[in-house]
């Protein structure tokens, strides 16, 4: 029988809890989407921790009730301890380990990017997708907080090969959009915006980090480019061109991803992609690396359900289940503490 | 014949007395600094000026500046305004010369036509600790041939000059490649206005007001600021409050601000509000390593001035921390309670032109 893990999840803004059997997800709450359905993975910042604080026994409750399962038949409980906001990251940790204590069950510590690693693979209740794990990989992580090329070489073994040196990727489509005059969240405005001019790339913003030679992304000079762009603008030329404006910018970012993780396809002779984070919702971006993929006769993977590439509680605990399967539990609890730059390679084994 | 000797803190001790006992006998000593290799004479030895203006190829008439211990040692051989060292004891120990009226105690050669003499008291231990021991000022130009560009490292100097000259010299320190620093800022306070005479790494314009022309020099204008907050020893939490537009430079600022500490992985925090990081207890800088966390903020998502409360951000002011908050003119009310607990500093970033900064500082 697969592990039976509740798994919980407070590296940000999010207040999200999930029931889980190995890869199946029995349940899976999250309490922003219950009360506004956002369609982009950045924050609307409520990231208080008395907001946490008062969320997350419900969140829980609310997990295991939807999950109908009673906290004896637990094997184990997951918890996310980075990276991420050290006071959010707290709450989460310190109710695992009350929980954990008061039913007398072991506990996983789990990093934030696995999860996201792991999240095509998280499969509904039916077992779908049924896509079965065929090592090596090579992961593109993408979202509002991150931006990094992993290799992802077995289970729970993981080696950075690139990442971002500032700005995230979808931090960049977020100011981009702001500067051009739109409110949060900035990325799927210029996602619909980009394909009003079939994502033309009229301005041609440099390609940032195209020649550093590594895998590694900068997006804050790319930020500055547009910037001075829409300066030298009148109101009426940038109303004129705002749509060009946007896919310009989205393109640069797009390319700049898409060949950087062509470089590492090279460099590793990997061409299993799999594609996980808040950016990766975006359609032309996996039409994109669906293109790269088929090019270098691989495959990519794309977490199967959209809440799969935010923040959730669901890829925490099929994580859990695959560490709890293989008896890497947290021997003293009290001393679990939050990590809020952990880094994938600390996590690997 | 030229003796080299090379610099590392366990032979400190041996260095620095060769380096006493040849200033004393007259000789020319290449020794590095906080910006380029320096040519180092005693600065009250007549033949000892000479022996360097000869190996410079300097035009008689070019001033030469001079290391100096500290404030007392500037207003023992220059006249100061309390005006100017009050701008002067905000500014130094750092990368600046400054020129001012001589009290003519000094070599007169060293001085400009206009009886001027240039001082500099450098940020970099060992030139303190000579300067400290030897008990008289020493020039402080820069160890090249008059025209030429400075140098970072002995193998690069030792290139340029012929051998004849290299015979010159008496002593080389030699303390590997320095970081590239550019040379020191020349600011002549002796007009009515402040001048600047040359422009260094750290662009100043006028007290509290700074000039980036490049992400460089944004993160070594944070470390200076820093660097005078440290050197206050408040043992109080340091605050940088951060206003600038998107892509002013204020995480290059704070990148620079860290590195100071031996923290290199920052990254902006825009999506989880702020980061923490641990501080290396073994940096090299002894005053730094008190201090046990950085907090790097970005208030830039941030909407709701009420949210602070909760941010959590307060509870670092009660250990000992350097916390710098991007877009920190949002904290609204926490602003008075990050006041009054911690030594804070307002930095304000505004775009120039495309590649130009203006720093403003506030305290």
């Amino acid at each position: 029988m697969e592990k039976l893990i509740l798994a919980i999840d407070t590296s940000c803004d999010e207040t999200a809890a999930a029931v889980v059997q190995g890869r199946k997800v029995r349940s899976s709450v999250i309490y922003s989407q219950i009360l506004m359905h956002k369609e982009w993975g950045g924050v609307v910042p409520s990231i208080a921790k008395r907001a946490h604080e008062e969320r997350i026994d419900w969140v829980i409750q609310e997990a295991m009730k939807k999950a109908v399962v009673q906290h004896d038949q637990l094997d184990a409980i997951a918890v996310t301890y980075g990276p991420g906001l050290a006071i959010a990251l707290e709450v989460g940790i310190r109710h695992a380990v009350e929980l954990a204590q008061k039913w007398g069950k072991p506990l996983v510590s789990v990093n934030h990017m696995e999860g996201h690693l792991y999240s095509p693979f998280v499969q509904n209740s039916k077992g779908n997708p049924s896509r079965t794990f065929d090592f090596p990989y090579l992961g593109l992580l993408i979202s509002g907080g991150h931006t990094e090329l992993v290799l992802f070489k077995d289970h729970l073994q993981y080696e950075i090969l690139g990442e971002t040196v500032d700005d995230a990727a979808g931090e960049a489509l977020d100011k981009a959009a702001r500067m051009l005059g739109f409110g949060y969240p900035g990325g799927p405005v210029l996602e619909r915006l980009a394909v009003t001019v079939d994502n033309t790339d009229k301005y041609v913003f440099p390609r940032p980090m195209m020649k550093s030679g590594d895998l590694n992304f900068s997006f804050s000079g790319l930020k500055t480019a547009l910037l001075y762009k829409v300066r030298k603008m009148s109101d009426e030329e940038k109303q004129q061109e705002i749509a060009y404006l946007a896919s310009s910018f989205q393109e640069a970012v797009f390319k700049t991803v898409v060949k950087k993780t062509e470089k590492a396809m090279v460099e590793t002779g990997i061409h299993h992609l799999l594609v996980g984070g808040g950016v990766a919702v975006n359609k032309h971006l996996r039409t994109m690396m669906r293109a790269l993929a088929k090019k270098h006769g691989g495959y990519v993977h794309f977490p199967a359900l959209k809440y799969l590439n935010y923040d959730n509680a669901a890829m925490i605990g099929v994580v859990g289940a695959i560490r709890a399967e293989k008896g890497l539990c947290i021997e003293n609890t009290e001393k679990l503490d939050r990590v809020p730059r952990l880094s994938l390679l600390q996590s690997s084994i | 014949m030229t003796r080299t000797l090379t610099l590392s803190k366990e032979r400190k001790n041996t260095v620095i007395n060769a380096t006493k006992e040849v200033l004393g006998k007259g000789g020319l000593v290449v020794f590095p600094s906080d910006t380029v290799y320096g040519l180092l004479v005693d600065a009250t030895c007549d033949e000892a000026v000479d022996k360097l203006i000869a190996f410079k190829n300097r035009p008689p008439g070019k001033a030469i500046s001079v290391f100096v211990r500290d404030m007392q040692m500037i207003k023992q051989h220059a006249h100061l305004s309390r005006q100017q060292e009050s701008l002067l004891s905000s500014l130094l120990p750092g990368p600046f010369t400054v020129v001012l009226p001589s009290k003519h105690t000094l070599v007169s050669k060293l001085e400009s036509e206009k009886g001027t003499i240039g001082l500099r008291i450098p940020d970099y231990y060992y030139v303190q600790q000579l300067i400290n021991q030897y008990g008289k000022p020493v020039t402080a130009t820069s160890a090249n041939l008059g025209g030429s560009n400075p140098h970072y490292s002995i193998d690069s100097l030792l290139y340029q000059i012929p051998k004849k000259k290299a015979e010159l010299i008496d002593l080389i320190v030699d303390a590997g490649k320095l970081p590239r620093n550019k040379p020191s800022t020349v600011i002549d306070l002796t007009g009515e206005d402040l001048h600047i005479l040359r422009q260094g790494e750290i662009v100043f314009e006028r007290e509290d007001h700074y000039i980036s022309r490049s992400a460089e020099q944004t993160k070594k204008i944070g470390q200076f600021i820093l660097d005078k907050m440290l050197k206050r020893k408040m043992s109080k939490p340091i605050v940088f409050i951060m206003k600038g537009d998107l892509g002013a430079g204020k995480t290059e600022m704070t990148r620079g601000i860290a590195e100071y500490f031996g923290i290199n992985r920052i990254v902006s925090p825009t999506f989880v509000v702020y980061y923490e990081y641990d501080i290396p207890k073994h940096t090299e800088k002894a005053y730094a390593a008190s201090f046990d966390k950085f907090v790097h903020a970005d208030l830039y998502n941030v909407a709701d001035e009420r949210e602070f409360e909760d941010l959590g951000l307060e509870t670092y002011l009660d250990s000992p921390s350097v916390i710098v908050i991007e877009w920190g003119e949002k904290l609204g009310r926490l602003y008075e309670k990050f006041r009054q607990k911690a030594l804070t500093v307002f930095i304000e970033i505004q775009h120039k032109s495309d590649q130009e900064r203006i720093v403003d500082v506030k305290e």
